[in-house]
């Protein structure tokens, strides 16, 4: 199997979510997309916002940190606010 | 919700409901207090008509950590359904039996409850983390108790709402599974038995129906004078779709004609959204025990960082977006998940109404 091209979701394979338990956490910081959406996110047949791509990327970063991890998922304002790094 | 402080005890006292909506803001004041070393904490519920799943989540977990920190939570006065519903959680125990504690007794609010004498401590006891929601019997009903929970957000979102449905057909009949008050299930009842009507339509054919003046529809003609009759002006019915399937409708009522704008008509998508990802969801991986659970505490989570969201944003003049990348980063900075960075948010909010409090 090859390794998926998306970032977030090979993001999600690394950190071992399932697609309803992130999605579970994508609503849960207050995410509006559907499960479906979510899941087109990741294989890129959909694009999301920012603000969507951002809660989906906070989301599998929660779980790195859960795993005593940094959080390894790039935001898209990343540019911008560079300056913990 | 009033907090009174008497000697080493505080009495916060709930009134109306705890619900999804205010949980989250109770949850929040017992943490401040926790946070501020209160270990002994009276929840007096004698003005209070109802509480649910989610009123019993923050009790539940907050008695627990009182009892692991040497303290103890008692609720006081609750009404003989609440009691029931608690009796029913397991949490019980937690009953104030006898009088509080006479430190309090000077300047503690009125007591409600003074004829038993048993002393106060020991209530308690047996709930050494072994406080458990209730248990549902039925799978069916576990969803339908989401899908409340959807409704009961749908409502409380939506301007113009001044009632929601969520209808599904199962085994080939139309029932309301959640209904914000009897007219508006009534209203449902009407559709199904005269055969007619928005929420039967968007079922049937998989998009939304919108009567922006019911006295002006002429599709339906048996269903919209029973309508007319509730007092109901408009209505708006967006399909629940399973698996590329319509299998019901999340229906909103409105007493006032052209109640519902673009805007509500896409909150009623998402919310109908929602409503289908619970059904889809429940009929994949997880249990539908554990899609409750999950969907109860998701939208706990979601309406504290919403709170915090909007502290955030009129505290510094900035945008819902702004408001919530400034909550992420200090998230990020300070190693917390945005929730907790949510409550401490929402927590040094009240922290100035609370300190006021206990000068008074």
């Amino acid at each position: 199997m090859t390794e998926p091209r998306n970032t977030l979701e090979r993001a999600r394979v690394e950190v071992g979510l399932t697609h309803s338990e992130l999605w579970f956490r994508y609503f849960e910081l207050g995410g509006m997309s559907t499960a479906l959406e979510v899941e087109a996110y990741l294989y890129d047949a959909l694009a999301p916002t920012n603000h969507d791509r951002d809660l989906v990327a906070t989301a599998l970063n929660e779980r790195f940190a859960e795993l005593g991890g940094d959080h390894p998922v790039a935001y898209t304002d990343d540019v911008l606010d560079d300056t913990d790094r | 919700m009033t907090t009174v402080y008497s000697g080493r005890q505080v009495v916060v006292a709930l009134h109306g409901e705890v619900d999804i909506l205010t949980a989250p803001t109770f949850a929040c004041v017992l943490d401040v207090l926790f946070d501020a070393g209160r270990r002994d904490v009276v929840v007096d519920l004698a003005e209070l008509d109802f509480v649910d799943a989610s009123g019993l989540g923050v009790l539940g977990p907050m008695s627990c950590r009182l009892a692991d920190g040497g303290g103890i939570l008692t609720i006081r006065s609750p009404s003989p359904m609440v009691r029931r519903i608690l009796d029913i959680a397991g949490m019980g125990d937690l009953i104030e039996r006898g009088r509080p504690d006479p430190n309090s007794a000077t300047l503690g609010p009125e007591q409600h409850s003074g004829d038993d004498s048993k002393p106060v401590t020991g209530a308690t006891k047996s709930t050494d983390g072994a406080v458990r929601l209730p248990a549902f019997p039925a799978s069916n009903e576990v969803i339908d108790a989401a899908l409340r929970l959807v409704t009961a957000l749908a409502r409380a979102t939506i301007g113009g709402a001044d009632g929601v449905s969520v209808s599904l057909s199962r085994h080939g009949q139309f029932i309301t599974v959640a209904a914000s008050d009897e007219t508006i299930a009534q209203m449902d009842r009407d559709q199904y038995a005269t055969g007619q009507g928005p929420c039967l339509s968007a079922a049937a054919e998989g998009h939304w129906f919108h009567v922006e003046s019911l006295a002006d529809e002429s599709r339906w003609p048996q269903f919209v004078p029973r309508a007319l009759e509730e007092g109901i002006a408009s209505i708006l019915s967006t399909p629940l779709i399973v698996s590329a399937r319509p299998v019901g409708a999340l229906n909103i009522y409105s007493n006032t004609d052209h109640a519902f704008g673009p805007l509500d008509q896409e909150l009623a998508a998402l919310f109908a959204s929602q409503a289908s990802s619970i059904l889809a969801e429940a009929r994949t991986d997880m249990t539908t025990d554990e899609v409750a659970q999950r969907l109860r505490q998701a939208l706990t989570t979601r309406q504290v960082i919403a709170n915090a969201q909007g502290v955030i944003m009129g505290q510094q003049g900035i945008s819902a977006d702004a408001a919530y990348a400034n909550l992420r980063q200090s998230a990020k900075r300070t190693g917390m998940n945005v929730h907790e960075a949510a409550k401490a948010v929402l927590a040094s909010a009240f922290h100035d109404d609370l300190i006021g409090q206990v000068r008074r």
